[in-house]
C-alpha cells in the first residue's frame, strides 16, 4: 500500500544498494532467522518417562513399591529376611523399564522415518547487500532486504514486490488453489492476500523475474501464522489409543478390585497384613498382562511397515488402526483424486466435437480435416512451454517442462500426435510474442512460416473461448473459411457449454495469414503499440483439458460406498469442475441427483425441490452463510457431497462438522493451508508427493503415491488390525484368569502356592508374546470392507462378551485345566488333594523341616519348596498347553477354525509350539519335564477347542439369536 | 459450567437408575428377566459341567495312584534331620531353670511323643536282628521295637522332666521317614557343640547310632506301627553358676555314603542346627 519511498523508510533500507551487513546481522539477531520454528516438540525424557507411567505401568510400580514395602516390614521383624519380594520388586521394575524402552524404541523409529522427510534442502535466497548481489541461505534473510525472484526460485520469505517482469506464482500451498497468479508491483486489494504486490513464503514463482523487499520473516509470515494455528488445534486422541485406554482401565479395575476384595478377605481370615500384601502383589502381576502393550505396539508397526509397503506412512502408529474406523473421508480433488496432470480431453472443430485421449490410442479422432492441420499448427506454435533437454529417453507423458499445466498438457498433446514439437517451432521461426495475461485473455505469437513459397507471417493466437471469437470474423470449417455466421455462432456456443459442463477447461484458437503487402518479410512487430491486427481472425477450433481422475479411484469409491465410508470432496475448485470430477469417479453416483440437477430436470425453482436428492454441490460462498446446524443437516441429508471453493479454513469447519456426527474422519491435504485440517482430522493424511512440509508435519499418515485408492487399502488394514488386536488381546486375557485362580484358591483353601509370580511373568513375558503376535497376522475372517464403520462409542475393543467369554468361559476351563496338572504333581509325588488343602500355614513354614506327606514321608522346608517350584512348572504347562488351543480358538471369532484353515497364518501353530517347547527347557526347573504332564491338560484343552467351535457353530447358525449377542465378541 | 457438570451428574444418575431398572423393557441391570433367567441357567449347567469335568478327572488320576507307596519319590533323595519338641520360635530351646511353666510345654510334647515307644505299646512288634536292613516282602509288613532304654537318660523313665529342671535339657534328632530309603554303612547321629568350652555334649544310645533295623520304611498304609529310630542329645553346661547359658549345637548324619549331610541350600538336608538357652 505504501509507496516505495515510504517502504524505505518504514524497513529503512534502499532499493538499490540494499541493507549493510551490520544492519542485516542486527536485525537477523533481533528477529531470528527466516525459518518456521518447528512444532514443539516433547523432550525425549518427558516421551520416555510417559511410557514409564503409562497404561499398566503404574499398577506395576504400585507391586514393585508393595514388594520392598513387604520386604521392609520382613526385615524389621527378622533380619535375615528372604530376598525373595526384593527380587520380585526389581523383577517387576524391570518389566515396566523394559516394555517402557520397547514402546519408546518403537515410537521413536516411526519418528525417524519421518524424519528423514523433514530434512530440507537449505534454500538460498539472492540478495542485496551493500550494493552487491550475494546469495545467502534464505534463513539469514532479514526485514527489509531486498531480493531477486526468478522462475522456479520459492519465494524465500513474504515480499512486497517492487518491480515485476511477467511474475507469475503459484499460491497452491497457501490457498489451495492451482491456477497460476500474475504479480505487480501495484497495490490492488486491502487484503494481503489478494493483493497483487505481495509474494508469499514458501510460494513458488513459476515464471518471470521479481525484485521485493522482505516484509514478514519466519513465523510473522502468512505461512508461519497458518502453520501456529495448525499447532494450536489440539492432538485429538486417536480411537485406538482410547480403545486400549479403556482396555487398560477394565483390566485396571478387575486386578485392583479383586485385589483389595481378597486383601480384606486375607485380612479377615487372620492372615497377617505382610502376606496379604504379597497376596495383593500377586493378584496385580497374575491379572496385568504384562507383555500386551509391548505386543500391541509391535503388532501396529508391523502393520504399519505392511502399509508403508502400499504406499501408506504411517507417521504415528495409532494411526493404522484409526483408518479403518474411519467413516468420513474428506478428500482433496487435485492430486488425490485427479492426476495432477492437465491433459487435453476433447477437441471441437467441424462443428464436432472429437475426444483426444492420450494416454491411449491418440488417432481415434479424424486427422484429415484441414481445420486440424491449421488447429495443430496453432496448438504447437501458440506455446511457451518447453521441455526440459536431456529427457529423450523418458516417454513424453512423464517428461518434465518449464511451463503452466495447461500450456503443458497442450506441449505433450502436440509432441504426442504430431512429433518433434521443437522441430517444428524451428521451422516456424517466431518473430514477436504477447503472453497470456488476465486483462487480455489470450495468447499471441507471430511466425514466418515453414512453407518457402509462402511469404506470409501466421499470427496464431488462442486463450479464454469467448474472447477468441469476439476477434474473429470467419470460422474454419473442413480447412475452408466462412464467415461467422450465428448458426455456427450457436454451434460454437452449444459445443462451449457442453465441454464447460463437463469440467474441463476449454481454450479458443484462431489465426490470421497477414497479408504480405502489407507486412513484408522485414516487417518488424512490435508487441508494445500492436502494429498488426488482432481482429477479424479466422477461428478454428477449441480445446478443452481437464485433470482426469486416477484411474483407481472409481474403484476405491465404490469400495468406500460398500464399507460405509462416506466419500467427500473438499475442494478448492471450481463448483462444475469438481461436480464432473465427483461424477467420473462416483462420489456422486451416476443415478443420484443434486437439488439443482432435479430443479433443471422437472424445469422448478430451486426452492420447490423435495429434499429427496441424495447429492449435493455446496460452494464456499454458501458454506460461509451456514450455521452450524444447518452444516449438521446437510452433512447427515446428503449422502454425497461435494465442496467447492472451500478456503482452509472452511475445511477446517467440514471437519468439525463431520466429528460432530461422531464421525471419525480422515482428510486428505497437502497444501500449508491444510494443515489445520489434517491436525484436527482423527487422521490427516498428507500427499508424499505434492504435500507441503508442514502437511506432513500435521498429518498421521503420509500417501507415497498421493493415490486416494492407497487410502482404501488403508482403510482394510486398519480395519484388520482392529480384529486381529481384539483377537490377540481375548488371547491374552484368557490366561489372566488361570493366573489369578492360584491365588485366590491359595488365600481361600490355603494350598502350597500353585504358581509363583515369577512363572506369571515368564508366561506373560515371555511364551505368550510371539502366538499374541501371530494373531496379527491371521487373514480377514470374512470380506471386512463389506461392513460398516464401527461405531466409536458402541464397537468396542474390548467388549463385555470378549471379556466375559476370555474370563469367565475359556480363562476358567484352562485354570481347571491346570490345577488337575497342578494337583496330579502333587499327588504322584506324595501330596493327595486333600491332603493340600489348608496345608499352606506349616507348608511355609521354615522351622517344619519334617512335614509329614499323605504317605508318612517327612519333608524339609526346602524338598518342600522345590516341590512348591515343580508345582509352578506343572501348573505353566497346564497353562501353556492350554494356551495352545486358546491360540488356535482366537483365530477366527465367528468362521469355523477349519473354515479359516488351521495353519493358513505366517506364524503357524507348528512353530508356536516348538517354541513354547523351547521357552519350558530354558525354565528353571528341569526336573518337572516329565513328559507325562504335558498330557494331562491335553482334554481341557481339546474340551476348549470343542467348546469354542459349538459357540461358533451357533453363532453362524443363530444370527442374532441370544447366544449371538452374548458370545460374539 | 457448573450448571452443565450438574445436569450430567443428574444425568448420570438417571442413567444408573435405568441401568438398575428399566421400567419399559423390563431390564434389571440392563438384562430382562428372562434374559437373567437364560444366563444364569446357562452358567448352572457351564459351570455344572465344569466342575464334573474337573471331578471326573480328578478321580480317574487318584485312581492312578497307589495308595500304598507314592508314584515318584524323587525329590527326597536323602532325608532330613528334625529335632524334637518343636521350640515355638526358630530352633531356639530357651527356658528357665527355675521356672517350670517355662519348660513344661517341652516335657509335655515329648511325652506325648515318646508314648508309642513306651514298652506297653512296643509288645505286639517284631525285635528284629541288629545291624542289618529289615527288608520285607509283605504282605503284612512288621515294625521293629525301639527299646526307650535305649535314650537312657533321656527317656524319660528316670528322669520324667528330660533333664529340663536340672538344666541340662534332652532334645530328640530324629531323621525323616522316606520310603524305602536304605542307608548303607553305619549310619549315626554326630552331634558337636559349637563353643565346646560351655558345653558337653552326650549322645544315646551311645555314639548315636542309628541301627540299619529300622529301614526300609514301607508307608503310613502298609508298616502300621513303625517306629521311627531317635538319638537323644543331653546338653550339660559346664559352668552352672553363671546365670545364663547358651550353646549352639550342630547335629549330623555321618557314616552312611548315601545320606547327604551337605547342601549349601536345603540347611536341613541330614544337618540340624539348634540352639539351647537355659537361664537359672
Amino acid at each position: 500500500k505504501l509507496s516505495i519511498k515510504e517502504l524505505e523508510k518504514k524497513y529503512g533500507t534502499n532499493i538499490i544498494t540494499g541493507l549493510s551487513s551490520t544492519q542485516a546481522a542486527e536485525l537477523l539477531a533481533h528477529n531470528g532467522p527466516n525459518a518456521l520454528t518447528p512444532p514443539k516438540e516433547t523432550p525425549e525424557i518427558i516421551k520416555f518417562l510417559k511410557q514409564m507411567v503409562g497404561g499398566f505401568s503404574l499398577l506395576l510400580w504400585i507391586g514393585a513399591v508393595l514388594c520392598c514395602i513387604a520386604y521392609g516390614i520382613q526385615y524389621s521383624m527378622n533380619t535375615s529376611a528372604s530376598l525373595d519380594n526384593v527380587y520380585l520388586g526389581c523383577v517387576l521394575a524391570l518389566v515396566v523399564i523394559l516394555t517402557g524402552i520397547f514402546a519408546y524404541y518403537q515410537e521413536a523409529k516411526s519418528t525417524n522415518i519421518m524424519a528423514t522427510f523433514n530434512k530440507m534442502i537449505p534454500q538460498q535466497a539472492l540478495v542485496i547487500r551493500d550494493s552487491e548481489k550475494k546469495k545467502i541461505p534464505a534463513e539469514q534473510l532479514v526485514v527489509g532486504d531486498i531480493v531477486e525472484i526468478r522462475g522456479g526460485d520459492r519465494i524465500p520469505a513474504d515480499v512486497r514486490l517492487l518491480s515485476v517482469q511477467g511474475c507469475k506464482v503459484d499460491n497452491s500451498s497457501l490457498t489451495g488453489e492451482s491456477e497460476p497468479q500474475p504479480r505487480s508491483s501495484e497495490f490492488t486489494h486491502d487484503s494481503p492476500l489478494e493483493t497483487k504486490n505481495i509474494g508469499f513464503y514458501s510460494t513458488t514463482c513459476l515464471e518471470g523475474t521479481a525484485t521485493g523487499m522482505v516484509i514478514n520473516t519466519g513465523d510473522r509470515t502468512i505461512i508461519g501464522q497458518i502453520a501456529s494455528l495448525a499447532s494450536g488445534v489440539g492432538n485429538e486422541k486417536t480411537p485406538i489409543a482410547i480403545e486400549i485406554q479403556h482396555f487398560v482401565h477394565i483390566v485396571a479395575g478387575v486386578a485392583v478390585s479383586i485385589g483389595i476384595l481378597f486383601f480384606i478377605i486375607a485380612v479377615s481370615l487372620k492372615y497377617e497384613v505382610l502376606d496379604s500384601i504379597i497376596f495383593l502383589i500377586g493378584i496385580i502381576v497374575a491379572n496385568v498382562p504384562e507383555g500386551l502393550l509391548a505386543t500391541v505396539t509391535v503388532t501396529l508397526s508391523l502393520t504399519a511397515k505392511r502399509m508403508a509397503k502400499k504406499n501408506c506412512l504411517v507417521k504415528n502408529l495409532e494411526a493404522v488402526e484409526t483408518l479403518g474406523s474411519t467413516s468420513i473421508i474428506c478428500s482433496d480433488k487435485t492430486g488425490t483424486l485427479t492426476q495432477n496432470r492437465m491433459t487435453v480431453a476433447h477437441l471441437w472443430f467441424d462443428n464436432q466435437i472429437f475426444i483426444a485421449d492420450t494416454s491411449e490410442d491418440h488417432s481415434i479422432f479424424d486427422q484429415s480435416s484441414g481445420t486440424w492441420a491449421s488447429l495443430s499448427k496453432i496448438i504447437t506454435l501458440c506455446n511457451r512451454a518447453e521441455f526440459r533437454p536431456g529427457q529423450e529417453s523418458v516417454p513424453i507423458m512423464k517428461r518434465v517442462v518449464v511451463g503452466d499445466a495447461s500450456e503443458t498438457a497442450l506441449l505433450k498433446f502436440s509432441e504426442v500426435i504430431l512429433g518433434d514439437v521443437m522441430e517444428i517451432r524451428k521451422r516456424n521461426h517466431k518473430v514477436a510474442e504477447i503472453p497470456f495475461n488476465s486483462t487480455n485473455k489470450f495468447q499471441l505469437s507471430i511466425h514466418k512460416t515453414d512453407d518457402p513459397n509462402d511469404k506470409r507471417f501466421l499470427m496464431v493466437m488462442k486463450g479464454a473461448p469467448e474472447r477468441i471469437l469476439e476477434k474473429c470474423s470467419t470460422i474454419m470449417v473442413n480447412g475452408q473459411e466462412q464467415p461467422l455466421d450465428k448458426n455456427t455462432a450457436e454451434a460454437f456456443h452449444t459445443a462451449y457449454m457442453e465441454l464447460g459442463g463437463l469440467g474441463e477447461r476449454v481454450l479458443g484458437f484462431c489465426h490470421l495469414y497477414l497479408p504480405a503487402d502489407k507486412f513484408p518479410e522485414t516487417y518488424t512487430f512490435d508487441v508494445d503499440t500492436m502494429n498488426f491486427p488482432t481482429s477479424n481472425l479466422c477461428f478454428v477450433g477449441l480445446l478443452s483439458m481437464i485433470d482426469p481422475p486416477r484411474s483407481t479411484v472409481p474403484d476405491a469409491v465404490t469400495k468406500c460406498r460398500s464399507a460405509g465410508i462416506k466419500v467427500i470432496m473438499v475442494t478448492g475448485d471450481h463448483p462444475i469442475t469438481a461436480k464432473a470430477i465427483a461424477k467420473s469417479v462416483g462420489i456422486i453416483s451416476a443415478n443420484s441427483e443434486t437439488v439443482e440437477d432435479i430443479a433443471k430436470r422437472l424445469h422448478i425453482a430451486v426452492e420447490q425441490v423435495n429434499k429427496d436428492a441424495k447429492a449435493a454441490v455446496v460452494t464456499g460462498m454458501e458454506l460461509k452463510d451456514m450455521s452450524p446446524e444447518q452444516l449438521d443437516e446437510l452433512l447427515t441429508n446428503y449422502s454425497e457431497i461435494v465442496f467447492a471453493r472451500t478456503s482452509p479454513q472452511q475445511k477446517l469447519i467440514i471437519v468439525e462438522g463431520c466429528q460432530r456426527q461422531n464421525a471419525v474422519v480422515a482428510v486428505t491435504g497437502d497444501g500449508v493451508n491444510d494443515s489445520p485440517a489434517l491436525k484436527k482430522a482423527d487422521i490427516g493424511i498428507a500427499m508424499g508427493i505434492a504435500g507441503s512440509d508442514a502437511a506432513k508435519n500435521a498429518a498421521d499418515m503420509i500417501l507415497l503415491d498421493d493415490n486416494f485408492a492407497s487410502i482404501v487399502t488403508g482403510v482394510e488394514e486398519g480395519r484388520l488390525i482392529f480384529d486381529n488386536l481384539k483377537k490377540t488381546i481375548a488371547y491374552t486375557l484368557t490366561k489372566n484368569i488361570a493366573e489369578l485362580c492360584p491365588f485366590l484358591i491359595y488365600i481361600i483353601a490355603g494350598l502350597p502356592l500353585p504358581i509363583g509370580t515369577i512363572t506369571i511373568l515368564f508366561i506373560d513375558l515371555g511364551t505368550d508374546i510371539v502366538p499374541s503376535i501371530a494373531l496379527a497376522y491371521e487373514k480377514a475372517e470374512s470380506d471386512i470392507m463389506n461392513r460398516k464403520p464401527r461405531h466409536k462409542k458402541k464397537d468396542r475393543l474390548v467388549n463385555h462378551q470378549l471379556a466375559i467369554y476370555s474370563y469367565l468361559h475359556i480363562g476358567l476351563m484352562q485354570a481347571v485345566g491346570a490345577f488337575v496338572v497342578y494337583f496330579t504333581v502333587y499327588a504322584q509325588e506324595g501330596f493327595k488333594p486333600s491332603f493340600l488343602i489348608n496345608i499352606r500355614v506349616e507348608w511355609e513354614n521354615s522351622n517344619v523341616n519334617d512335614l509329614e506327606d499323605s504317605y508318612g514321608q517327612q519333608w524339609t522346608e526346602y524338598q518342600r519348596k522345590y516341590l512348591e517350584w515343580t508345582g509352578y512348572t506343572a501348573f505353566f504347562v497346564g497353562i501353556m498347553v492350554q494356551q495352545i488351543a486358546d491360540l488356535i480358538i482366537r483365530k477366527t471369532r465367528r468362521n469355523s477354525i477349519f473354515q479359516q484353515g488351521l495353519f493358513r497364518s505366517p506364524l503357524p501353530i507348528g512353530r508356536d509350539l516348538a517354541l513354547s517347547l523351547d521357552a519350558f527347557r530354558l525354565i528353571v526347573l528341569p526336573s518337572a519335564s516329565r513328559p507325562q504332564y504335558w498330557f494331562v491338560a491335553v482334554p481341557f484343552a481339546i474340551l476348549i477347542w470343542v467348546y469354542d467351535e459349538v459357540r461358533k457353530l451357533f453363532i453362524r447358525l443363530y444370527p442374532g439369536s441370544w447366544w449371538d449377542k452374548n458370545m460374539y465378541y | 459450567m457448573t450448571k452443565k457438570e450438574k445436569k450430567s451428574f443428574n444425568q448420570s444418575l438417571a442413567e444408573w437408575k435405568l441401568f438398575i431398572y428399566n421400567p419399559t423393557t423390563g431390564e434389571f441391570l440392563g438384562r430382562t428377566a428372562k434374559s437373567w433367567g437364560l444366563i444364569l441357567l446357562f452358567y448352572l449347567v457351564f459351570y455344572g459341567f465344569l466342575a464334573a469335568l474337573f471331578s471326573f478327572t480328578m478321580w480317574a488320576m487318584l485312581q492312578t495312584l497307589n495308595d500304598e507307596v507314592p508314584k515318584y519319590r524323587d525329590q527326597i533323595p536323602s532325608p532330613g534331620l528334625m529335632v524334637f519338641p518343636k521350640p515355638l520360635t526358630a530352633l531356639d530351646y530357651s527356658f528357665t531353670v527355675s521356672d517350670p511353666e517355662s519348660y513344661q510345654g517341652y516335657i509335655e510334647d515329648l511325652r506325648k511323643f515318646l508314648k508309642p515307644y513306651d514298652l506297653e505299646e512296643q509288645k505286639n512288634l517284631t525285635a528284629c536282628p541288629d545291624r542289618a536292613l529289615f527288608e520285607q516282602k509283605g504282605p503284612v509288613y512288621s515294625a521293629c521295637q525301639f527299646p526307650l532304654a535305649l535314650l537312657q537318660a533321656c527317656s524319660g523313665v528316670d528322669d520324667p522332666e528330660f533333664g529340663y529342671s536340672r538344666g541340662n535339657p534332652c532334645v530328640l534328632v530324629k531323621m525323616n521317614r522316606i520310603i524305602g530309603l536304605k542307608p548303607q554303612g553305619e549310619p549315626r547321629i554326630e552331634c558337636i557343640s559349637k563353643s565346646e568350652n560351655t558345653a558337653a555334649l552326650s549322645t544315646y544310645p551311645p555314639n548315636g547310632v542309628i541301627d540299619l533295623k529300622y529301614f526300609p520304611y514301607y508307608g503310613k498304609k502298609l508298616h502300621v506301627s513303625y517306629l521311627q529310630p531317635l538319638v537323644a542329645v543331653q546338653v550339660s553346661f559346664n559352668a552352672t553358676s553363671s546365670t545364663v547359658n547358651e550353646v549352639t549345637v550342630e547335629c549330623k548324619i555321618d557314616g552312611s555314603p548315601n545320606l547327604k549331610n551337605q547342601d549349601d541350600r536345603d540347611k536341613f538336608l541330614g544337618r540340624v542346627v539348634f540352639k539351647v538357652t537355659a537361664r537359672a
